[in-house]
């Protein structure tokens, strides 16, 4: 089933088994069912809980933050990523500091839905990948949808859990089917997950045995897909060996399965849609190259978009966004980087 | 035929709802005919015979389809369409029924072929890779007794033992036939296909995990790796004999011209009518095609193979597994790194970094009838 409808019944069964959920946002509601139809149906079978917002994103947050301290569990949809700046001072001011700031008196658990990235020809205002400027916010989780993440597992540790969520859903997983790994594969590749106690699993996919990959690669969501692609030919074509390790949690960041494998493979990459620098790679580059300093072959390298805003034509677009030759690039590279232990 | 595609320039749906078809399966319709509505997330989009024909439905009603790809297909008579439907329901069942395609890197297939491995019998449960190929290829009993014996010399001849059976022995055996003081006695060649086989009268004795134990049964006195096309490949088969000591021998034609104060290494394979200059230095198992020239005092590395017709001027410089190709000329003092490849046909004046190729600009020849004067 494609992801748009998976994420549809998680919605549908969150509201089901939970009375405190309610779903917020713009057009959410039948017939339109949302602009990528992620909600479509809901508003009819939960027509009290399941409630289309006016065109402000503040009054989505404000109302959110309402909800939440009253002991409801709120999911709001924020149209396009692009529109979270609208309501990063309540994320960041109100939303995060409540239970700290009530020394748990209060909890505020917002679920925060951003469909974002690009590739799409949306232009400079409906194209962004906006989740590193919430990364690093005290208290608040960033989570990051993918398909080799069943979305109600990550829905169920949402609503079991007090701290505000914000779940970033790029655009292009929604008409992709959902394929979690099974009986260790994920289609030709091997699959396995591997978390600290308590933390959303990261999983980790490779051609061969982690022992026989000489490099490591991180990615999340639609990246992490096309990752897994050049991951596959690499194998195939060349015998470079490359684990893909794909976390669900971006921030608090669950590094112990990251560590592990680059324990092994010595080089790392990460890639992220976002634009480069101050971003979610680097930081991995700061944590990985303390951490394993002694294990590292090669300096961590981090693929990123470029920094610069996003074409409306498609074809410029795909000059500023990372896609598959990219990762190749980084990967090959990375691949014969000279042995420097 | 001609399928019936949504027409849409929508770039925020991929998928819409077909939500009525107002002709039936199987009904005939002119050109311009309304076929069918499809609802996307901004409109509702109409769809209409691009042409006269009988339809034949490829989505039902309220299903949701994908806006590349057609929803029905036309066809000119009724048994076009019958013909359509029967090889689609043929191909499906050839699709469910064909077996899983083996999956190997294609490093892996290469040498399984070099190896005579059947892919299809490995089952790792994941990627085939070299390494399974080579230890499937270990695990292959070998009978050695139904394999021939490599041949005899007389006491005092230098008995040959060439490594790879392919054209380069040809040209080895060639080169040892005219030698009163070495004799080709066996080939090893790591396709069990060719085992038991001959090249103009040298037999293949087996693969060359037989490299150690031949040796120590004293059936030959020396090796040479008679492969030219693989500079890897022959550094494999050295690093293979040193380390287990076994002496490499030259194999140098008799007409050769090897000048006054030329030191050679061991293992090299010298072509008819090459030369070297005086004060060549020469390192270990490189091979040299017919009419090389290596002008006097250069050096040569080890691992290096080259075309025929590959000459050079005094001190030049060859690093370790250079590959040359046919015709090159190189001017004085010119530096080859290791692994460096040159095309044919080039003329190199200036020094090549290591792991570099030199390239050459295709040189076109036009084939034309020749053009008799008068009639």
């Amino acid at each position: 089933m494609i992801f748009a409808k998976e994420l549809n019944e998680t919605l549908r069964t969150c509201l089901a088994d939970d009375p405190r959920v309610v779903v917020l946002g713009e057009d959410i509601a039948d017939p339109y069912g949302g602009a990528f139809k992620v909600t479509r149906g809901l508003s009819t079978a939960f027509p009290d809980r399941v409630r289309t917002m006016p065109i402000s994103e503040g009054a989505i947050a404000g109302i959110s933050a309402g909800l939440a301290l009253a002991g409801y569990r709120p999911i709001a949809e924020i149209m396009f990523g692009d529109f979270l700046t609208l309501v990063f001072d309540q994320v960041v001011n109100h939303i995060a500091k409540y239970q700290a700031m009530y020394a748990g008196q209060a909890t505020c658990p917002v679920i925060v839905r951003a469909p974002s990235g690009g590739h799409r020809g949306y232009g400079p205002t409906h194209s962004q990948s906006l989740e590193k400027h919430f990364l690093g916010v005290p208290h608040l989780r960033v989570v990051a949808a993918s398909l080799v993440h069943d979305p109600r597992t990550v829905f169920d540790d949402f609503l079991t859990q007090d701290s505000p969520v914000l779940y970033v859903e790029h655009k292009l997983l929604y008409p992709q089917h959902l394929t979690v790994p099974e009986h260790g594969r994920w289609g030709d590749l091997l699959a396995t997950q591997d978390a600290s106690p308590g933390m959303l699993p990261t999983v980790c996919l490779s051609a061969v045995p982690r022992e026989e990959c000489t490099v490591t690669v991180l990615a999340y969501g639609y990246q992490a897909m096309l990752a897994a692609k050049v991951v596959d030919r690499l194998a195939v074509e060349e015998e470079i060996f490359v684990e893909l390790l794909v976390p669900a949690q971006l921030a608090p960041m669950d590094w112990a399965p990251v560590e592990r494998s680059v324990g092994v493979t010595g080089r790392l990459v990460t890639v992220e849609e976002g634009s480069g620098g101050w971003s979610w790679g680097t930081e991995a580059a700061a944590t990985i190259s303390r951490r394993l300093f002694r294990e590292l072959r090669s300096p961590v390298d981090v693929v990123a978009s470029e920094p610069t805003v996003i074409p409306s034509s498609k074809a410029k677009e795909s000059r500023i966004l990372v896609g598959e030759s990219r990762i190749e690039a980084a990967l090959r590279a990375a691949a014969v980087e000279p042995n420097v232990r | 035929m001609k399928p019936v595609i949504v027409p849409t320039s929508d770039v925020n749906s991929e998928h819409g709802v077909l939500v009525a078809w107002f002709v039936d399966d199987g009904a005939k319709v002119e050109a311009d005919t309304l076929l069918a509505e499809i609802e996307t997330s901004k409109a509702v989009l109409e769809v209409v015979a691009p042409e006269a024909g009988i339809v034949l439905h490829l989505a039902e009603r309220l299903q949701e389809v994908p806006l590349a790809e057609p929803i029905a297909m036309l066809f000119e008579t009724s048994a076009d369409l019958a013909e359509y439907v029967r090889e689609r329901e043929t191909r499906a069942a050839a699709a469910a029924e064909a077996p899983a395609p083996v999956r190997a890197s294609a490093k892996a297939v290469k040498r399984a072929e070099e190896l005579g491995v059947d892919l299809a019998a490995l089952h790792p449960g994941r990627l085939i890779t070299v390494k399974d190929v080579e230890e499937a290829a270990r695990e292959t009993r070998v009978d050695y007794d139904a394999l021939p014996v490599p041949l005899t010399a007389a006491p005092g001849t230098q008995r040959v033992l060439l490594i790879g059976g392919g054209l380069g022995a040809t040209q080895v055996i060639d080169i040892l036939r005219s030698s009163t003081t070495q004799r080709a006695v066996a080939i090893l060649d790591d396709d069990p296909q060719r085992w038991g086989a001959d090249v103009n009268g040298v037999p293949i004795v087996g693969g060359t995990d037989r490299l150690g134990s031949l040796f120590a049964a004293g059936a030959y006195d020396a090796a040479t790796v008679a492969i030219s096309t693989s500079v890897a490949a022959r550094r494999r088969f050295r690093e293979a004999c040193q380390e287990v000591a076994i002496p490499l021998a030259n194999a140098i034609d008799p007409t050769a011209k090897i000048a006054t104060d030329v030191e050679l290494g061991q293992g090299n394979v010298i072509c008819a009518f090459s030369h070297l200059g005086t004060g060549v230095r020469m390192g270990d198992n490189n091979f040299l095609s017919a009419y090389n020239s290596f002008d006097h005092h250069s050096r040569i590395g080890s691992d290096n193979s080259t075309g025929p017709s590959c000459v050079t001027s005094g001190k030049v410089t060859l690093g370790d597994r250079v590959r040359l190709g046919t015709g090159i000329f190189i001017e004085p003092h010119v530096v080859l790194g290791d692994g460096v490849a040159v095309a044919s046909g080039a003329i190199i004046v200036r020094s090549v970094p290591a792991e570099h190729a030199v390239k050459t600009k295709v040189v076109t020849t036009t084939v034309v009838p020749v053009q008799r004067p008068g009639r």
